[in-house]
């Protein structure tokens, strides 16, 4: 099936990597391969941890009715292996020569007019960013703009100009070369993606896997228990820029078509492990409101594009922004293996600091997330110390099911205040029964200290979480 | 000539073609350097072994400080900062080896492999234990004037404080870096990423044991430096240097961010404690503070920088009586190093808070406050340090200003919007800046040029000032394109170099455009002077007529004034004067006059001029988490003419984020063993595009030339950070109309959620606590 060798366009030249002979590992990461080329180094190493947007790139990918969806990432929590089939766009892509002259992409060109650049760091990640959102089609307004560009940080101008110049260029779209060239590209990566469609990279004492089916990821997680999963990689690859740990074994399911699924299912929405952070909030603005608020404040734009909820919910992180989330909905997880599959709840999934019950031969293939019912009321609030691109210093959603005023059941689940996400559950005991109102709750802030006990570390002290997770139950009835 | 051309750069940053020194291309046995640094704050260094890690594959040289062949000092002015630790480390980051590798993975094995015993010691971590022990880098510092002492006893009223600012990361995009190249005999060529090519040199050539002549130092440009590549830039070329000369190789060092910010030297932390004495009408009668900086551990810039402080303590405000103190305390945290601003920030925020107390003390809006204490047009407008204010904008400033934001209208609404709301609140501030433009140090106030013209009659300008993004080499270039009457299109300028302009120094202090301007001016007028004699003859020739009036250059062509259309090109006249033997290059120089300042008086004159400039924001704060977000600002700021009006106006906008980030959420603490914990963007949190103000208006000053600079322009870079004053104190406006402003909320800097969050619960329990009495 394979012969340890990936293709993929780089800009509009087809390039093929050979594991056999390159220096690459599969892991490495798009930044680091880029950067190693003379004529590719235009993408710059800012902080190797997805939190500031200048090794952005975009990817050209195909989608299901031929056309090509571009979409901006961050380089360095990108593995090489995993672009396999795909367009990858660099800022040295965007410029064309007319005769004898060089002419600029009209977000290029606006970031000039802007001075959108002072020191030039950021400014190819700035571009890469604003480019895939010309892409889009989109007519965004001053939010959309903020949306998109979070994951880009410039220590030099203040954004306004980026700002302008992005709303002004994506206000008046022009077919570019890339429209072009759509068809073509279209072409070679089906081809490439007919010829192989899954990829088994071996190199430096690393095997990577690349699975096309679910049947397939399913079959080497039940071989090699101790593979590494991973679904957008955006934590994992954190570790091996950090700390330079090589996964032996890595098994890539980002290209599983049968855990991308997301629909209506029964009474509620099913979403695959595999949908990505983006994907389920264009999703969540029409069918899930109740969930749309925190993925709008999830990282960045560029890791909402590649981060999955399967793979949010597998990290187990004491701080990750859905767990609350998805327990406030009593959501379930749907795991599967080769020969069964069975349903937990959120809760139990998780088992301790960033532990989960998947057993060795099991894979996350979706979450359901029932129906909001009509006596209840779903809210979530993240508490960070910067809006965007941040993660919670305290989070808390909340499900409350009335009955007439008074609290029928209640889930009051918080992130940050313990090693894993935690419901409160002697304040909600107290809650229970009791009518919703100012009063009770000031009465119900007293027993969050009973709840828990939180910690001091690098974002925030324990007493500011404390009194802050006792404030959010009084944003639950001033809005 | 357009009054904005774009930055020189502009298109090679937006296709990805701008060279930093991580992206030089050179042969392909270029070694990776890594730095090996202290995990203790403070310890000595008992044995160490590094058999092991030699012989990791693709590990070709490991040194400590027995293999420096000159002087084992990053300083050379204080000598207090070893290049390789001897003995004993003084704070966590502190460099102890140096690895030369193939390839990063094997410098990173060899690490792993060193082995060193360390006996930690006690260590000094904050101001607080520092003033406990009296561990100061420099005796204390005053700036006295009036009967401070007798008048705060007789004012009328007296408020006391104190006020904490926190430190600030550089966070420049592009980490520290340096890739050196040894070339003939003892010869190294230096690609720094340094706001002081000068200094690397020296830097460089001591701890080799070379002569300045044998180590040239380029700088094209950096991604970023914001005075963090100030002194601190000078290290990582040293460091490189050593093991470029050890393995007679290029090496390449490029910092990872966690290292970038757990190593080098922050903004300093502050503790400042005031008293301060008024009058019924908010007029201040006496002013006593008493400045704390935390320089960590060596001297590097702190005494300059609390100079500055101490300079800045009265901001824009005319104090009769005042006394000004200031000591830089000794600590064992990375030293702590210049960032814009340079102490201004930390002296200014003092008094911006205290003038804030007093306006809600006596229930007089906070504006109105500060404009009373305006210094004087020509009266009471000498400052603390004898140096009169001359052209004042503060009153021109401030009643535009009122004017644009529609302060007092807004006042009334923001007041309406929070009896109306519990626990959202709005508040609104307006503060000003003046800031001293010129080195503190008056012998800094030079520069250099060197500019070339090819027989082509194109331009070669080379200046010792660097290009960190804020647009110098494009002011640069315009300078001498206007000078020299030539297009934009024919005017390059070059990278800095040691080799090219001698002795210069940092680019800091706001002042690149001043000094370097003003070099390049001097060069220009001698080339043009030269020219000018050949100019006519070739305008008589070729007219047949006597040019007796003023010849002019402009746009490529050279003509007398009355008879603009008989003129020669500039081509055609460097052309005829090579053939006439008249040298096309010329060096220039300037020194800023009159500048002086008596450090024992605490007298003098030691700016060239002030800078003004001045915002309102309004802010929306959630009391209940301490979430703030910025819904206006509007500044007008001073740059006199300006030189190129978008790149100033991006100089201001950049400034004041720059600014807002340090005020709000950039926070860094530290763990109890001297570990930063807030070393990497995950928890460090400098402003998104999603922080700005949601209006952001930002104006120059219109007709206000400044005759004491380049083209009556003003020095931009610094000034408007502390403009980030307004938002900072719209929230603590925020905060205290929870208590409706009958508390002085407990206020520091940064006011990050968590400060105004816990402030606003202390208001809040204020509150109960006076309702059951």
């Amino acid at each position: 099936m394979s012969n340890n060798r990936i293709k993929f366009i780089l800009n509009s030249t087809v390039k093929e990597v050979d594991f056999n002979t390159s220096n690459f590992r599969p892991s490495t990461t798009v930044l680091n391969y880029l950067r190693s080329f003379n004529d590719t180094k235009g993408v710059k190493e800012g902080c190797a941890e997805g939190d500031c947007g200048a090794c952005s790139i975009v990817i050209g990918e195909l989608t299901e009715n031929n056309s090509i969806r571009y979409y901006s990432v961050d380089s360095c929590l990108l593995f090489l292996a995993s672009i396999h089939g795909k367009q990858i766009i660099t800022i040295e892509g965007l410029e064309r020569k007319l005769e004898n002259r060089t002419v600029l992409h009209p977000v290029q060109q606006a970031l000039i007019d802007h001075f959108g650049s002072q020191c030039g760091f950021c400014t190819p990640g700035i571009v890469m960013s604003i480019f895939a959102l010309y892409k889009s089609n989109a007519y965004p307004n001053r939010n959309d703009v903020v949306q998109n560009l979070s994951g880009n940080l410039c220590r030099c101008t203040g954004y306004e100009p980026i700002l302008n110049a992005a709303l002004e260029v994506c206000s008046n779209l022009q077919p570019d070369h890339f429209d072009a060239n759509e068809k073509n590209v279209v072409k070679i990566l089906e081809e490439i993606k007919r010829k192989q469609a899954s990829v088994i990279a071996t190199a430096k004492s690393q095997v990577y896997h690349l699975p096309e089916t679910l049947q397939e990821a399913l079959e080497i997680k039940e071989s090699n228990p101790t593979v590494k999963v991973v679904n957008g990689a955006t934590d994992t690859a954190i570790r091996q820029n950090k700390f330079h740990e090589y996964i032996e074994e890595i098994l890539d399911i980002s290209n599983v078509s049968e855990v991308k699924l997301l629909s209506k299912q029964g009474n509620g929405f099913y979403i695959g492990a595999g949908v990505t952070i983006e994907a389920l909030k264009t999703f969540a603005k029409k069918n899930i409101p109740t969930i749309l608020p925190m993925l709008e404040v999830f990282a960045s734009h560029q890791i909402r594009n590649v981060a999955t909820i399967g793979g949010n919910l597998a990290t187990a992180s004491p701080i990750g922004d859905l767990i609350p989330l998805l327990m406030a909905h009593s959501a379930r997880v749907e795991l599967v293996s080769s020969n069964e599959s069975r349903w937990v709840e959120v809760q139990e999934f998780i088992t301790g600091y960033r532990k989960n019950c998947l057993k060795s031969n099991e894979l996350i293939k979706g979450i359901l997330i029932p129906k909001v019912d009509e006596n209840v009321t779903i809210k979530s609030e993240k508490v960070s110390t910067r809006h965007q691109l941040d993660i919670s210093t305290v989070s808390l959603s909340a499900r409350i099911e009335f009955e007439m005023e008074a609290v029928k059941s209640i889930i009051l689940a918080f992130g940050g205040m313990a090693e894993v996400p935690k419901r409160a559950l002697k304040t909600e005991a107290f809650l229970h029964g009791k009518t919703f109102n100012r009063e009770t709750i000031e009465k119900a802030m007293e027993k969050i200290s009973d709840d828990f006990t939180p910690i001091s570390d690098a974002r925030a002290s324990a007493e500011y979480r404390l009194v802050a997770a006792k404030n959010l139950l009084l944003k639950l009835i001033s809005g | 000539m357009n009054k904005s051309p774009n930055h020189e750069s502009a298109i090679q940053h937006v296709t990805g073609k701008a060279v930093y020194v991580s992206d030089i291309n050179l042969s392909s046995d270029m070694l990776v350097g890594r730095i090996v640094y202290s995990p203790h704050a403070k310890a000595k260094i008992v044995s160490y072994d590094l058999k092991a890690a030699l012989s990791v594959k693709g590990v070709v040289d490991i040194l400590d400080y027995k293999r420096i062949p000159g002087v084992n000092q990053l300083n050379p002015h204080k000598n207090d900062e070893p290049c390789l630790a001897q003995g004993e480390v003084n704070c966590i980051g502190q460099a102890v080896f140096l690895i030369a590798a193939k390839t990063e993975e094997a410098a990173f094995e060899a690490e792993k492999k060193i082995s060193i015993l360390y006996e930690p010691l006690p260590a000094i971590l904050s101001i607080e234990d520092a003033m406990e022990k009296g561990t100061t880098i420099a005796p204390p510092r005053c700036i006295e004037r009036g009967k401070p002492f007798e008048v705060i006893t007789t004012a009328k009223h007296v408020l006391e404080g104190e006020v904490k600012t926190g430190a600030q990361e550089h966070w420049y995009l592009e980490t520290q870096a340096a890739l050196c190249v040894p070339g003939e005999g003892k010869e190294i060529k230096v690609y720094a990423s340094s706001q002081n090519p000068t200094e690397t040199q020296e830097v460089v050539a001591d701890v080799l044991g070379l002569n300045a002549n044998e180590v040239e130092c380029e700088v094209k440009r950096m991604g970023g430096a914001f005075g963090g590549k100030e002194s601190q830039g000078s290290h990582f070329a040293a460091w490189a240097a050593l093991l470029a000369n050890a393995t007679r190789k290029a090496v390449l060092i490029v910092l990872n961010r966690d290292d970038d910010q757990k190593i080098t030297g922050k903004r300093h932390r502050s503790l400042s404690k005031y008293k301060i004495g008024f009058n019924g009408k908010g007029e201040i009668t006496a002013f006593i503070v008493d400045i704390n900086l935390d320089a960590g551990m060596a001297t590097d810039l702190s005494i300059a920088i609390l100079e500055r402080a101490l300079f800045h303590a009265e901001n824009s405000y005319y104090i009769p009586n005042i006394s000004i103190t200031g000591t830089a305390w000794k600590t064992n945290l990375p030293s702590n190093t210049a960032y814009r601003g340079f102490g201004g920030p930390q002296g200014m925020a003092v008094i911006e808070n205290a003038i804030d107390r007093i306006a809600r003390f006596l229930k007089i809006d906070a504006a109105e406050v500060r404009h009373r204490n305006f210094y004087g047009i020509d009266s009471r407008n000498q400052t603390p340090y004898g140096q009169t204010v001359e052209y004042n904008k503060l009153y021109t400033i401030w009643d535009k200003i009122i004017a644009k934001s529609s302060y007092f209208e807004r006042r009334k609404l923001v007041d309406e919007f929070n009896t109306s709301s519990e626990f959202i609140k709005r508040g609104l501030a307006l503060t000003p800046v003046k800031f001293g433009i010129s080195f503190t140090t008056s012998f800094l106030n030079q520069a250099g040029a060197l500019v070339l013209i090819y027989k082509d009659g194109t331009l070669l300008v080379n200046h010792g000032g660097t290009e960190m993004g804020q647009g110098l080499n494009t002011k640069m270039l315009q300078i001498a394109a206007l000078e020299l009457g030539v297009p934009l299109s024919k005017v390059k300028v070059n990278a800095t170099n040691t080799s090219k302009v001698p002795n210069t120094s940092p680019t800091a202090a706001s002042s690149g455009t001043d000094l370097n301007g003003m070099a390049v001016k001097n060069a220009t007028d001698k080339l043009r002077a030269r020219l000018l004699p050949c100019a006519k003859k070739m305008i008589a020739s070729k007219y047949s007529f006597e040019p007796m009036g003023e010849i002019h250059f402009e746009n490529g062509e050279i003509f007398e004034a009355n008879n603009r259309k008989k003129s020669i090109t500039f081509e055609a006249l460097v052309a005829q004067a090579h053939f006439d033997q008249i040298s096309l290059h010329a060096t220039g120089y300037y020194a800023t006059p009159g500048i002086h300042f008596d450090r024992n008086l605490g007298k003098g004159e030691p700016f060239n001029y002030f800078a003004f400039g001045m915002a309102v924001s309004e802010v929306e704060v959630d009391t209940l988490t301490g979430y703030s977000r910025f819904l206006r600002t509007d500044i007008i700021h001073d740059v006199g003419d300006s030189i190129n009006e978008k790149i100033d106006i991006g100089q201001v906008s950049g400034a004041f984020i720059q600014g807002l980030g340090w005020c709000t959420t950039e926070t860094i603490r530290w763990a109890k063993d001297g570990r930063i914990l807030n070393y990497s963007p995950d928890t460090y949190k400098i402003p998104t595009i999603d922080d700005i103000p949601l209006e952001f208006n930002i104006e120059l000053l219109t007709d206000a030339p400044n005759p004491k600079a380049i083209r009556k322009s003003k020095a931009v870079g610094e000034p408007p950070f502390m403009l980030a004053f307004s938002p900072w104190l719209a929230i603590k406006d925020a905060i205290s109309a929870v208590g409706n402003h009958k508390f002085e909320p407990t206020f520091n800097l940064p006011a990050n959620n968590e400060l105004i969050l816990l402030s606003a619960e202390e208001i809040r329990s204020k509150m109960k606590n006076k309702k059951k009495k």
